[in-house]
């Protein structure tokens, strides 16, 4: 189960959990980065292994400046977008990116929003050209917005119709509070409704401008070409004012238990806690700490509420990198009968984690796992395009993986016992279950 | 996961494939893999390395191939054993067995295969259909001898720890009632049973709630000690690790092995299907409705494989085919569509899912035979089974990106068909007329020929 609805950002995000670490150097080596004149990114990375080619084009637009108001706008405008551009309908789009053996979707996520293809690498020229045209020359036409609109709704009632996706969307809400992290990146109906052609037009011209762009390309591709063909493409794009970082409220930590019922046949319990951003020094540990609990079927969750108490089918960690604070989250999905004394035992290991230091054994193989995960989640040139336009997005400098990697080796049994208690102190507890009839 | 897919959507890590999902199979953890029959398309280009085939006095085979894609290694074990190879009270089982083989051997402790396989940065994960049960391995390459042994002792020395056998009844359990809150995953399920039923493509791969429970320590072993036989065992090494190293760890390890003859029972015939008879009304705690279709295809060795492969495509694969053209967009009868085909060794089975709207259900299942009898009748254009081409060419390419997408390829090949076809399907599928495709929908998707499930939501989903 890939768990949360909402950060799970196309099954990356969940990847990323437990799994945040650097690239081998030498996956590194093939990449290049230019900045054209008018502040547009491109960055390429050179793999000759299989005939085939992605990108991911990100833009600085999310969750992160939405209000309550327009919650879901940066998402729906990503919908609208590849619904046609000016010179083809949605229709012929989707039948020119087949014809390359291709796919390609748009979506918002909390920190950006994202243009995503692959292709036959022969056809890359093709794929780059249709990407800028979605991202460039979109039609927006008022008759899609209200087509997807629907779309959409439809979207978020099937999540609210999925119980982990709900359980998760109702702990972030919980968890963050007037944040904007709190907000689910579909929006709401409500919001959705209000949300109208000319806010979508407004919102997308404040946000797609060339410093606000990167585009990662990986795949058997040279570098030099495709740098020339996106200076081909974006580098006349004039620049602008940059819209300001957003400026949200701190959330604060607090300790609260609330129980919602809803038809399943599984009850799902979230324990979910404030966590650092990606930059801080104490995010190393944290995906230490979220490996140890919830790393794999040798995490303690797992090992022990799943395989030695067998109180639940599911029992992972969550931790996002994100801009700003991140989410803590431990899963379990049991049975409705179990869920008291699995919601128990995720308690306990919460305390147990807060008192007693990791073992030596213990903390290798968490980092192990840790590091491990991360090589393996790199070897598609679809993750290596979303990493490296990612890393690039949020800011970080371009050695980031390797100082990662250093950190997370360097973590030790007192610094996870240190990261415990400072961020599990006060922890939010969501139970959704059946209710109690059944 | 918001998205809004404009080419086909791949799900970046456990990547839908394309001729059928969900329905067959069921996964170790929580993941919900993916089941293909006729699998990937096997194209090996110049210059490529071939993968090498062994069979070792005992009956190993051994599949090896250099990738150099990364520094990791793919090893899979398949056994040729899964679903059909039960009997009525042995529902379940090679699942059963799937999930506990990792728990175990005399001389492996409950809990430390895990650990070994994580504290190496690795990977695993099972899964088991009908035709096969599969475990595998993905481990930085330096480890490709630890692997191995540790396949080939699970293989034969599962110990079945009683308690640790006890408690995983708990998680079975618990999968079936994850399976039945996903309607995406179990309306396959049900479209499947209904489509195969009573041959055992049919029946429920986890068995049922009674079955478990009441399961023995002695008929999971009984099982255990007639299946997993040497004769039953495929290995598939495919990374950064050269062939003739693989095949030598091998020989020390599986090429040990003994075991019995391990054969196949034969299978009952299939029969035709019929909308008026194989048609079950499901009421669900979801707003949404969900309509599930399945026509009789072809299993893996039917010539007419390629052909219902690219019939399946050019309907229901991608945004650009035609049930979304019209069925979603011209109509606006689903919110989405989707068709698959799962091919596998005694039998295939085209199948349909869509979510929609109640009250459109009837609508929308007659635009669907609208859209398929004018294929029929009108055939396709060679423009869409070009694209239908380029499809599949993308999707072989994409697959072997990765160590263990191609091993894959590799092992299922080995176990639902043959090594040889999966190396020629390309080839097979590039020779394929748009007047054989039309053909194809003529003999298997005739008007009244399918099983249709409907889960009709009961309001009860607030």
């Amino acid at each position: 189960v890939r768990g949360p609805a909402r950060l799970l950002a196309a099954a990356v995000l969940a990847a990323l959990a437990v799994a945040l670490a650097p690239a081998p150097a030498r996956a590194e080596a093939d990449v290049t980065r230019t900045r054209l004149p008018n502040g547009f990114t491109v960055i390429v990375r050179e793999n000759p292994l299989a005939p085939v080619v992605a990108l991911s084009l990100m833009v600085r637009m999310g969750t992160r400046w939405e209000t309550a108001e327009n919650n879901g706008i940066s998402n729906f405008v990503h919908a609208v977008m590849v619904k046609g551009t000016t010179k083809h309908d949605g229709g012929a789009l989707a039948d020119l990116v087949t014809g390359l053996g291709g796919r390609m979707s748009a979506s918002g996520d909390v920190d950006y929003s994202e243009i995503r293809a692959s292709a036959l690498s022969r056809f890359w020229r093709e794929l780059l050209e249709l990407t800028a045209e979605v991202a460039l020359h979109p039609k927006l036409d008022p008759a899609d917005v209200d087509s997807e609109r629907d779309w959409l709704l439809g979207r978020i009632q099937r999540q609210r119709d999925n119980p982990s996706a709900r359980a998760f969307d109702d702990l972030y809400l919980a968890l963050y509070g007037d944040h904007p992290y709190a907000r689910p990146v579909l929006g709401t109906p409500a919001s959705l409704r209000r949300i109208d052609h000319a806010a979508l037009v407004a919102w997308y011209r404040r946000f797609y401008r060339p410093h606000m762009m990167t585009l990662a390309v990986s795949g058997q591709v040279r570098a030099a070409e495709v740098v020339a063909e996106a200076r081909r493409l974006f580098g006349d794009l004039p620049g602008g004012p940059r819209p300001p970082q957003p400026r949200s409220p701190a959330p604060a930590a607090k300790s609260q238990r609330l129980v919602v019922e809803a038809p399943a046949q599984q009850a799902q319990i979230l324990v979910g806690a404030l966590a650092p951003s990606l930059d801080q020094p104490d995010h190393a540990p944290v995906k230490v700490l979220a490996t140890v609990l919830g790393g794999g079927m040798a995490g303690r969750l797992f090992a022990v509420l799943r395989d030695r108490e067998a109180l639940a089918y599911t029992a992972t960690a969550f931790y996002d990198p994100v801009r700003e604070p991140g989410a803590l989250v431990l899963y379990l999905g049991t049975a409705p009968a179990n869920a008291e004394r699995a919601e128990a035992g995720l308690a306990r290991e919460v305390a147990r984690i807060r008192s007693e230091r990791v073992g030596a054994d213990e903390l290798a193989r968490a980092k192990g796992f840790l590091l491990g995960n991360y090589a393996m989640d790199r070897r598609t040139n679809a993750r290596q395009a979303w990493y490296l336009a990612f890393y690039d997005v949020e800011g970080v400098p371009d050695d980031y993986p390797e100082r990662y990697r250093r950190a997370v080796e360097a973590v030790t049994a007192d610094d996870v016992l240190r990261v415990a208690r400072t961020y599990l102190r006060a922890v939010t507890t969501f139970v959704l279950r059946p209710p109690a009839a059944r | 996961v918001t998205s809004a897919p404009l080419g086909r959507m791949r799900a970046v890590r456990s990547r839908p494939r394309r001729r059928s999902r969900g329905a067959g199979l069921v996964a170790l953890g929580a993941l919900a893999l993916i089941v293909t029959g006729c699998a990937a398309v096997g194209r090996i280009g110049p210059g490529r390395a071939e993968p090498r085939r062994t069979v070792l006095p005992n009956g190993v085979v051994v599949i090896a191939q250099e990738h150099r894609a990364s520094e990791v290694v793919a090893l899979q074990l398949w056994v040729r054993v899964g679903g059909r190879d039960e009997t009525p009270p042995e529902l379940g089982l090679s699942h059963y067995l799937e999930h506990m083989l990792f728990k175990g051997t005399p001389t492996r402790p409950p809990g430390s295969i895990d650990r070994l396989i994580e504290g190496l940065g690795g990977q695993s994960n099972a899964f088991t259909s009908y035709d096969f049960t599969h475990f595998d391995l993905v481990l930085p390459a330096e480890h490709v001898a630890d692997g191995i042994e540790l396949l080939a002792d699970i293989a034969v020395n599962a110990a079945f720890p009683p308690d640790e056998l006890e408690a995983e009844k708990k998680v079975v359990l618990e999968e079936m009632r994850l399976l039945e809150d996903n309607p995406e995953r179990y309306i396959l399920r049900r479209v499947y049973e209904l489509g195969y039923a009573p041959h055992p493509y049919g029946r429920p791969l986890l068995g049922t709630p009674e079955l478990i429970r009441a399961l023995t320590r002695d008929q999971l072993n009984a099982y255990y000690k007639k299946h997993y036989v040497p004769k039953n065992f495929v290995l598939v090494a495919v990374g950064a690790v050269p062939t003739a190293e693989v095949r030598a760890i091998a020989e020390r390890t599986f090429g040990r092995l003994r075991g019995g003859d391990g054969g196949r029972a034969p299978l009952p015939p299939l029969r035709p299907l019929d909308r008026h008879v194989q048609h079950v009304d499901v009421p669900r705690p979801e707003q949404q409705a969900y309509l599930g279709m399945a026509w009789r295809g072809v299993p893996t060795a039917d010539p007419d494989v390629y052909a219902v492969d690219l019939l399946t495509s050019i309907l229901g694969d991608s945004p650009s085919s035609r049930l979304n053209q019209i069925v979603r967009g011209e109509l606006g009868l689903v919110s989405s569509i989707e068709t698959g085909y799962g091919a596998w060794e005694k039998g295939g089975l085209v199948t349909l899912n869509a979510r929609l709207d109640a009250d459109k259900l009837a609508r929308a299942e007659r635009a669907i035979r609208d859209v398929v009898r004018r294929v029929r009748e009108h055939g396709v254009t060679a423009d869409e089974r070009d694209r239908a081409i380029v499809a599949a060419e993308a999707e072989y390419a994409f697959d072997i990106e990765t160590a263990e997408g191609l091993a894959k390829t590799y092992g299922e090949a080995e176990t639902t068909w043959s090594l040889e076809n999966e190396r020629r399907y390309l080839t097979r599928l590039r020779a394929v007329t748009a007047a054989d495709i039309q053909a194809a929908a003529r003999k298997y998707l005739g008007d009244d020929d399918y099983a249709i499930v409907r889960f009709v939501p009961q309001g009860a989903g607030k």
